[in-house]
């Protein structure tokens, strides 16, 4: 006999809104997913009319954890605009900004948002379950303590270039606001070596960053895991073998095709930045993976579709033409409409246009792509994982916490090669009437700005977000968005407390927080509800 | 999140070492298995007392004062704020969107987004001009785009350690021990301000100068301690370069980003700042201004801040 059960998430964050999911479970399955944004701010309904530079005020207060990546693209957009040239030196502080930003958001959310859930007794069977407890637990885990405290550190490195984190706004088409000085340098290099020290070899990897990116395949992580006592017993070791052993690698898979915008210039190759030389400047590249193959990311590609949003609108439209036109969600919810967020759509030659993934392991996998340059980040270890585990919460996982000793070595790299003696900012002539586009990578994924000046004032503003790629609801084909195919499938072992779902949508760090609630689909019956925290 | 940033105490400390009970929070709850809601409904109806309600992010009431703009936990968040704050001894807006309506705010509000207890500058906002928690306290705001992570745990920690008579509020519901003094107070580069020379162009421009006559810093009008109390215990906009914005204060985004006004000084005649130092009329400053330019020595003319 078959058992249905409708598992509603309803979302209560704070940094895009609130998020709902509702689940429906057969025979222990999920078997459907909505994603439901539940909160309307209408941050680029506010931005026009007004000053062009406004966007680098008002979208680092879009989220409290991706204030930077939000302040770095806006620039971008104004760069490409104006048609600024930007110093090689403001271009080395930007990168170092925004990789800051994001070496604070990988233990933060490992361990405060992530981990804490590993604790939940569903695992208690598991061999390695007291020794998860003994760590993770909320508070008291001898790793939580730590590594949500010491994440703190990487941002003391923005605020010495930027004044503050988050929500600075000192980047400026054409460099940054500030010049540093030498200790400003000098401390930077310390403060991240400490950080580099204190958690992410002695607590994260127990070995030296190096040997940890000397992993090229699956099996050399494996290997690296057992190599010696140090491995085996950091966290990073610790949580790979716990999450073989409670099966993370055997669900959330998702739709497998992947979007990353890029972020981080090679300061000579986009030093006048414009749209259409952007891709040739990335050092973490952007790229478009689906159907098995890379493509070359495009922007003019991208799509909103409104068709199970709570806006008046069409169904495909290019952010340059985006509208907000936001209605009161009950009535939208009589059309079939369940979500504040759009679903963004990327039109693949030769295939259509589809919902992509973005975040790390989305990174990662256009990181595997042959590089043509040598400044750009070629990696082949998510290609390889991929192809031999396919998707699953554990990758995704494993590609976030990838990224911390990669980024480490490009910040103290960059830091390297500040030249203080010279320029930092180039004063750019305002343009009348102008189209920019910038993007980077947040720490959770294709950040992305467009911006339509006209009579020297904002005429329209958009904003795509990584949650958006990864949160949005069906589009008008009914085809289901990242998060709600990553749901479907997955196995629930208890529908009183479907720790499951939890560990998936968590592991899109998607910057929402919501509540599940499950209810048994044949007679309407909540049985058990949870809240899905997240970084706000 | 600029919460997590908190140092003596840092948020572990705070609930290890002070015994803050933290009910619920968007970051930092771990409720599984057991609804959120009960939560809320347990603080409304009294079977858990709650000390203190600290409340995030504007009050949304749109569309046409419905308020679902927003829902929470299957209801309008505006809903869930009117009877939490009744059950309450104290309750605490926290950044500007609480304490003022913020950025949301700003025209044409979309969302219909007001502060708890100011919209903008004018009290009211939305729980009423009048109104007062179970301790008799208005709202207390700390306000700020973010908020410092320092003025939220050293106020809570206050609150929780009998405090709660040292916090003195001024007219804005804002700590007066916090916002009393202004941004400009502590700031390097305020003896460029005392001989009237201006930081001329951003980058190595600002290795010298003030920069409130060019490029619209609000740091002698804001009342905040970014100057006293470091951010990320490094430093503030203004060292690093940046102008102030005046985020602690209900009137940001100041002129609401109109085009001409970010990062640029308000001029009046083309000459004359806009906005002074309160209390400071234009004929006095100008007066005052012309005889620091006459006095200014060499070096503040030349760069302060170098490699």
């Amino acid at each position: 006999m078959s058992s249905t059960i409708d598992l509603h998430v309803s979302p209560l964050g704070r940094v895009e809104g609130d998020l709902d999911v509702r689940v429906t479970i057969e025979d222990g399955v999920v078997t459907d997913a909505w994603t439901q944004c539940q909160m309307f701010r209408g941050f680029e309904t506010i931005l026009r009319g007004k000053d062009m530079r406004a966007g680098l005020i008002m979208t680092p207060r879009i989220c409290g954890i991706c204030g930077g990546s939000h302040l770095y693209k806006a620039c971008y957009a104004l760069d490409t605009a104006f048609q600024t040239f930007v110093p090689h030196n403001a271009t080395l502080v930007r990168n170092i900004a925004q990789a800051v930003e994001t070496l604070q958001s990988i233990p933060r959310y490992f361990y405060a948002i992530f981990a804490i859930d590993l604790v939940n007794e569903k695992y208690k069977s598991s061999p390695l379950y007291e020794e998860a407890v003994r760590r993770f637990a909320p508070y008291v885990g001898t790793s939580y303590q730590p590594g949500v405290v010491l994440s703190q550190k990487p941002v003391e490195i923005y605020a010495i270039f930027g004044g503050q984190w988050p929500h600075s706004s000192f980047m400026v088409p054409g460099g940054i606001m500030g010049a540093p000085t030498l200790s400003d340098v000098t401390r930077s290099v310390a403060i991240l070596k400490n950080w580099k020290d204190n958690w992410l070899e002695k607590q994260w990897l127990g070995s030296s960053v190096e040997r940890w990116l000397e992993n090229r395949t699956w099996e050399d992580v494996l290997a690296w895991v057992d190599e010696n006592h140090a491995q085996r017993n950091s966290d990073c070791g610790f949580f790979i073998r716990f999450a073989l052993d409670i099966g993370l690698d055997t669900y959330g898979q998702g739709w497998g095709n992947y979007i990353a915008s890029g972020t981080y210039f090679d300061p000579a190759s986009y030093d006048r930045p414009t749209i259409e030389g952007r891709n040739a400047g990335l050092i973490v590249r952007s790229g478009v993976y689906a159907g098995g193959q890379h493509f070359e990311y495009d922007q003019a590609r991208v799509s909103e579709d409104v068709a199970h949003s709570f806006y008046r609108g069409s169904d495909n439209v290019h952010p340059f033409d985006g509208e907000q036109n936001a209605i009161d969600p009950f009535i939208g919810a009589k059309e079939d409409k369940y979500s504040f967020a759009k679903s963004p759509r990327y039109d693949v030659p030769g295939i259509g246009r589809l919902p992509l993934e973005a975040g790390p392991l989305a990174r990662q996998i256009v990181a595997g792509k042959p590089a043509t340059s040598d400044f750009q980040d070629y990696d082949p270890l998510f290609t390889d994982v991929l192809a031999k585990k396919g998707p699953s919460v554990l990758v995704r996982q494993l590609a976030r916490m990838h990224e911390a000793p990669k980024y480490y070595e490009k910040v103290l790299q960059w830091l390297g090669e500040i030249d203080l003696h010279g320029s930092f900012y180039q004063t750019p002539v305002d343009p009348v009437s102008a189209r920019g586009y910038g993007g980077t990578e947040a720490a959770r994924g294709a950040l992305q700005d467009w911006i339509v000046i006209e009579d020297g004032k904002i005429a329209n503003y958009n904003v795509i977000t990584p949650s958006a790629w990864n949160l949005g609801p069906r589009d008008k084909d009914a085809v289901v968005g990242p998060i709600e195919k990553a749901l479907i499938g997955t196995p629930i072992h208890n529908p009183e407390d479907p720790i499951e779902l939890g560990h998936v949508t968590r592991s899109f760090d998607a910057c929402i927080v919501c509540t599940v609630h499950a209810y048994d689909g044949k007679t309407g019956r909540e049985l058990s509800s949870f809240v899905i925290n997240s970084m706000v | 999140m600029s919460f997590l940033n908190a140092d003596e105490p840092s948020v572990v400390d705070l609930i290890v070492d002070f015994g803050l009970e933290v009910l619920w929070h968007p970051s930092l709850g771990v409720e599984a298995g057991a609804a959120a809601k009960k939560i809320f409904t347990d603080c409304v109806d009294g079977t858990r007392p709650l000390d203190i309600f600290v409340f995030e992010g504007s009050v949304i009431e749109g569309p046409d004062g419905t308020g679902r703009f927003d829902l929470f936990a299957d209801r309008p968040m505006k809903d869930w704020v009117t009877e939490l704050a009744a059950a309450a001894s104290i309750v605490v807006a926290i950044g500007d969107c609480a304490a003022f309506g913020g950025l949301p705010a700003v025209a044409p509000n979309p969302s219909g987004s007001t502060g708890l207890q100011f919209h903008r500058k004018a009290r009211g906002g939305y729980l009423g001009a009048d109104w007062v928690s179970k301790s008799g306290l208005p709202v207390v705001n700390i306000p700020g785009c973010p908020a410092h992570p320092d003025w939220i745990t050293q106020i809570i920690v206050a609150l929780a350690t009998g405090r709660a008579g040292d916090i003195a509020l001024d007219d804005l519901g804002r700590p007066q021990t916090f916002f009393t003094q202004f941004v400009h107070n502590g700031c390097t580069r305020n003896t460029f301000f005392e001989f009237k020379q201006s930081t001329l162009a951003f980058g190595e421009g600002t290795r010298t100068g003030c920069l409130f006559y060019e490029f619209g810093c609000r740091g002698p009008m804001t009342h905040a301690p970014c100057n006293r109390i470091l951010w990320n215990r490094q430093s503030s906009k203004t060292r690093a370069g940046m102008p102030c914005l005046g985020c602690t204060e209900p009137e940001f985004p100041h002129a609401d980003l109109a085009p001409g006004t970010v990062f640029a000084t308000q001029l009046i005649a083309g000459a004359i700042p806009k906005d002074l130092p309160p209390g400071e009329d234009h004929v006095t400053y100008l007066a005052m201004a012309a005889a620091a330019r006459i006095s200014a020595p060499k070096w503040s003319k030349e760069d302060m801040f170098v490699v």
